[in-house]
């Protein structure tokens, strides 16, 4: 063995300049056997740094079975195992810090082998050089597209999944020192590499678990993103980390982070990760052998509102549609008509309907729009009869859309339905608190001004509801108060209606007669304005189609004009009967 | 015999004798919860309503298999007690648990997940057994609950209240009230207020705060830390120093909840925007600054995120969330809270870019927070849109004094860094002078890279 007082400064030079030079002409072999050969143990040590840039570029360079390449790895291995760990660990960290695009999962995959063996030999900062490598990749991996589809998943172009898996068995030696050093001093308070581990299942969290299909596929064993979750998961339970997580929110601080600028930022950017963490649990079940199966449902279902709510906000169908699985997994721990309302004076609690009916209406994929429907109808179930009427009377207030209105007064018919039929008393859908609900459903917005055929949907609902009404509850009776406000619904309801309906009916009918007129006139500049939708312009509208729309339009003004009248004829014949029955 | 069904038949045996012999615990009476006390308790006392309490446990399904234990867990499991965060029957068991006690469990669903169970573990309709060779459920500790995580506001619940609602701020509510500090009683009245208005009565913050979670009829003794309590300026009308704690015992014995903000419509927001913004300034004279918070804080909340506005209603509707705005500003600048002084005028300033107030506020706020040359240019800002006030002109002399002096002081603690810096460099240069010469050579052909690698050396030392 040569020892470092051997050489001089110019040995080092004409070391390295040789060992490059051996790289780039192909004699990886020639390099290996030099770096093999024990004598020249002590001037290697310093060469890592230098050599690891050429040596990767080699590395791709070559076949995957050329036998340079197999060299070339065994170099990098020899490397990692003699070099200075400090030079050589920002050696390889700047190779992963310089590629971008495909070659990323490439290098990272190459690198964090001896990237590992690196950091176990390092002496100080081990922690913050952990978090340094864990963050770096990381940071590299986000931009790379999330596979989705069981096609792309097992295609993996960019080879994200096999990075994930390796990610994990790279952090995993650190893992078990934090568990060691725990079992060792159950005080151990060294909590750097902890951090710096939870900061990285916070990032795995999410990217990519957030956006990837984590659902069972079929024909995929071990399907890569529920493996990397399950490892994620691991190490946060490993180190203890997890259910103060879950319960973050419950807690308000966390406290045990000496850092404040930590707990902060961890509060914002972390909404997103603990959500994702809250759906790996509840919906997939990753890590609930150790979840305390006491808590109540109805507790659990309030922890997770702010997780529903940070998922319902956001557009991509992928996160999107977690929210809505979280939504109804704590929803179907729930028995029928047993939240009590008072959750609804939670923030929470009255903000999650509101995102659902927002995706409802405005979500351009049909099936999510369908399953958010089939959600409210089921939190809808779930509380009680107080719950249900102040839920109804908040989302008429505020969801400014006429279907989901009218769902909403076809519920309230349902309910009155269950008072009137059922024995039992339910004070919050008959008697004046329904009064004060009906007023709110037999009303035109706008009175007589109100666009029918925008709001057909909700008129429709509530002259059904009126008619059921009048048709159910006897004058004599009066138990839902519909007798009562009489007056006051055909004030503010039925005549405005045909009022409304009048003047519609006119004003489609005299467009009619128009479009007919002009049809022969004006063949060539028909097209008054241009409609884009999603970027592709929508072909102008011929007087033909423009004619049917108008049609179609009065065909529901006459819809609901013979409801309309059907009710008004129910009423007569009730007072009529009424009167008689009095004199 | 296999070990699976050793332990089913062990579970029968004593899910029988809970059965049989179990104490029935249920309000109703109706033996959905069976008890058998394992082994007594050391204290006399009960936990309360609303405590933190501290439990092991062991959960088997009537078949025997175990779905649950906290001893696996290595840690105890904590609660609120008879706050619904447990299934029902541990609401009603724990409460009957004295500190130190051991003691079995079985629960019928009713009184656990019910048909719908809870996936994956309990099936619908399972019937809970909590026992096991050592200890069922075990009571280990309880405390009183910490209202805000502070330890400000300690409650304990004597008597509970109906129902779950609570007052909100705003709230009108009826109270019994005994004030205590140091042993002796100073106060004791029935009163109706505003929450969010006790000051006006002589009652400390902390009561407003607590009486927002606390229900109808409940009764409950408060423990107050100064700053839920008369904080700094104390209480000379009862003798109470500065910085004192305070004991209260409050019934609350009505309320009526103010309207949330969706259940008003514009006109009535507006209309009560113009009452809480006299209240909030009222206090604010009176140098009360968080209660005129609060009052502030309610235009806020109420005009900030409505929509539809006609254009008479939008401009006063603006200009109520102006003031609301910058007197917030105001009142975070006396409570020393900057970061969201900074935030309130950043709003105002969003609703009128060239706010003098707004401005001058904002400069003040960030001359606290020593972020001076921000704060000089808010300054001049205001200069810009008023020649002529002469208190920013002196606050902008102001930030470059500080701005002077605070860069003094850097260069002398830089000052120290680099001579240290430079003596350990030289330390280092004289061990291995060797490597040092190869790697400069090196530096030759691929300069850059060198350069790169020491930036990040010394990121790695800060």
């Amino acid at each position: 063995i040569l020892e470092e007082a051997d050489f001089k400064g110019e040995d080092f030079n004409l070391f390295l300049v040789a060992g490059q030079k051996c790289l780039e002409d192909g004699y990886a072999a020639q390099l290996l056997e030099v770096i093999q050969n024990e004598k020249n143990k002590v001037i290697i040590k310093n060469m890592g740094w230098n050599l690891i840039s050429p040596l990767v570029r080699c590395i791709f360079l070559y076949e995957q079975e050329d036998d340079k390449r197999e060299h070339c790895l065994k170099i990098l291995d020899q490397l990692a195992q003699l070099c200075n760990p400090k030079e050589l660990f920002l050696g390889l960290l700047e190779q992963i810090e310089q590629t971008s695009g495909e070659q990323v999962c490439q290098t990272v995959l190459l690198l964090l082998q001896p990237l590992q063996t690196v950091l176990l030999k390092l002496q100080n900062k081990k922690a913050y050089s952990v978090g340094l490598s864990l963050a770096m990749i990381m940071n590299q991996l986000t931009p790379l597209p999330v596979p989705y589809t069981k096609q792309q998943i097992q295609e993996d172009k960019f080879g994200l999944c096999r990075c994930c898996s390796a990610v994990v068995d790279f952090a995993k030696p650190f893992v078990n020192e934090v568990v060691k050093n725990m079992e060792k001093l159950p005080e151990y308070n060294d909590t750097e590499l902890k951090e710096e581990l939870v900061k990285f299942c916070m990032k795995s969290l999410k990217y990519p678990l957030l956006t990837a299909q984590l659902e069972q596929l079929e024909g995929i064993e071990e399907h890569p993103f529920r493996h990397f979750a399950a490892e994620i998961i691991d190490i946060l339970w490993d180190i203890k980390e997890l259910m103060p997580l879950v319960f973050l929110h419950r807690n308000g601080k966390s406290s045990h982070w000496e850092n404040q600028e930590f707990a902060d930022i961890e509060q914002k950017n972390f909404a997103d990760s603990l959500a994702c963490l809250s759906y790996l649990m509840f919906v997939h079940h990753f890590g609930i052998d150790n979840f305390p199966m006491v808590f109540s449902p109805s507790y659990l279902l309030q922890c997770n509102m702010t997780h529903i709510e940070v998922l319902l906000k956001r557009t991509e169908e992928s996160v999107l549609s977690k929210g809505i699985d979280l939504f109804e997994s704590c929803l179907l721990r729930m028995e029928d008509n047993s939240l009590l309302h008072q959750y609804l004076e939670l923030r929470d609690f009255i903000n999650v309907p509101q995102d659902l009916v927002k995706v409802m209406t405005l979500c351009p994929i049909e099936h999510m729009r369908q399953k958010s429907l089939s959600i409210l109808q089921l939190f809808i179930d779930k509380f009680d009869a107080e719950g249900k009427y102040t839920l109804f009377k908040c989302l008429l207030k505020t969801s400014n859309h006429a279907g989901v209105e009218g769902y909403i007064i076809k519920n309230i018919k349902d309910q009155i339905h269950l008072s009137l039929t059922k024995e039992c008393d339910n004070i919050w859908f008959t008697g004046h608190h329904l009064i004060s609900l009906l007023d709110l459903v037999l009303s035109l917005p706008e009175g007589a001004e109100t666009d029918l055929l925008q709001n057909s949907d909700r008129i429709m609902a509530s002259l059904n509801l009126l008619r059921y009404l009048v048709i159910k509850d006897c004058e004599s009776d009066n138990q839902t108060g519909v007798w009562t406000m009489l007056a006051k619904i055909e004030q503010n309801f039925l005549k405005p209606l045909h009022v409304g309906l009048n003047m519609s009916k006119a004003h489609y009918e005299a467009e009619i007669k128009n479009k007919k007129e002009n049809r022969k006139e004006a063949r060539s500049s028909n097209t008054i304005c241009s409609l884009t939708v999603s970027g592709e312009k929508m072909p102008a509208m011929t007087t033909e189609m423009q004619l049917q729309v108008l049609h179609s339009a009065l065909f529901t003004f006459d819809l609901i004009e013979s409801v309309l009248a059907r009710v008004e004829e129910l009423i007569e014949m009730k007072v009529k009967a009424a009167m008689d029955e009095n004199s | 015999m296999t070990t699976d069904e050793a332990t089913k038949s062990e579970g029968e045996v004593q899910a029988a004798a809970l059965a049989e012999r179990g104490e029935d615990i249920t309000p109703a009476r109706d033996r959905g919860v069976l008890k058998i006390i394992k082994r007594p308790g050391s204290e006399d006392d009960l936990p309360m309503i609303g405590d933190k309490v501290y439990v092991h446990y062991k959960g088997k399904l009537a078949n025997g298999k175990k779905f649950d234990s906290s001893r696996d867990r290595n840690e105890p499991f904590v609660f609120n007690l008879g706050k619904s965060q447990v299934i029902k029957a541990w609401d009603i068991g724990v409460a009957t648990m004295r500190k130190g006690e051991i003691c079995y469990l079985l629960c019928k669903p009713e009184y656990a997940y019910g048909s719908a169970g809870s996936a994956p573990k309990i099936p619908s309709n399972a019937t809970l057994l909590f026992e096991a060779s050592k200890a069922g459920v075990e009571l280990l500790d309880f405390k009183g609950e910490d209202l805000f995580e502070d330890g400000g506001i300690i409650r304990r619940i004597r008597r509970k209240g109906e129902g779950y609602s609570n007052p909100n701020e705003g709230a009108t509510v009826e109270i019994h009230l005994e004030g205590f500090c140091g042993g002796t009683r100073f106060d004791c009245k029935d009163v109706k207020f505003v929450v969010g208005e006790g000051e006006d009565h002589d009652i400390p913050i902390g009561i407003d705060k607590a009486l927002e979670k606390m229900q109808r009829g409940e009764h409950c003794v408060l423990y107050l830390g100064p700053r839920y309590g008369f904080g700094e300026a104390g209480k000379p009308k009862y003798g109470i120093q500065a910085n004192a704690e305070l004991v209260y015992e409050v019934t609350l014995k009505s309320f009526e909840k103010a309207k949330e903000s969706w259940e008003m419509d514009t006109k009535e927001k507006l209309e009560q925007a113009a009452i809480v913004k006299e209240k909030g300034t009222t206090y604010f004279k009176e140098g009360k600054y968080l209660q005129a918070v609060i009052q502030y804080g309610k235009i806020v909340s109420w005009l900030e995120m409505e929509y539809g506005l006609s254009e008479k209603e939008s401009k006063a509707s603006d200009s109520f969330l102006l003031a609301a705005f910058l007197n917030l500003a105001m009142c975070y600048l006396k409570l020393r809270e900057y970061t969201k002084a900074v935030e309130c005028c950043d709003k105002a300033l969003g609703l009128d870019q060239d706010n003098e107030k707004g401005l001058y506020r904002r400069g003040e706020a960030r001359l606290f927070m020593n972020e001076f040359e921000l704060a000089k240019c808010d300054f001049q800002k205001v200069l810009e849109v008023n020649p002529q006030n002469k208190a920013a002109k002196s606050q902008i002399s102001i930030c470059q004094k500080k701005t002077k002096e605070h860069n003094e002081r850097d260069r002398r603690i830089y000052a120290n860094m680099f001579t240290k810096f430079a003596e350990r460099d030289a330390k280092e240069a004289a061990s291995k002078t060797g490597v040092e010469k190869a790697a400069e050579k090196a530096a030759c052909e691929k300069g850059p890279k060198t350069a790169g690698a020491e930036g990040k050396e010394a990121e790695g030392h800060v």
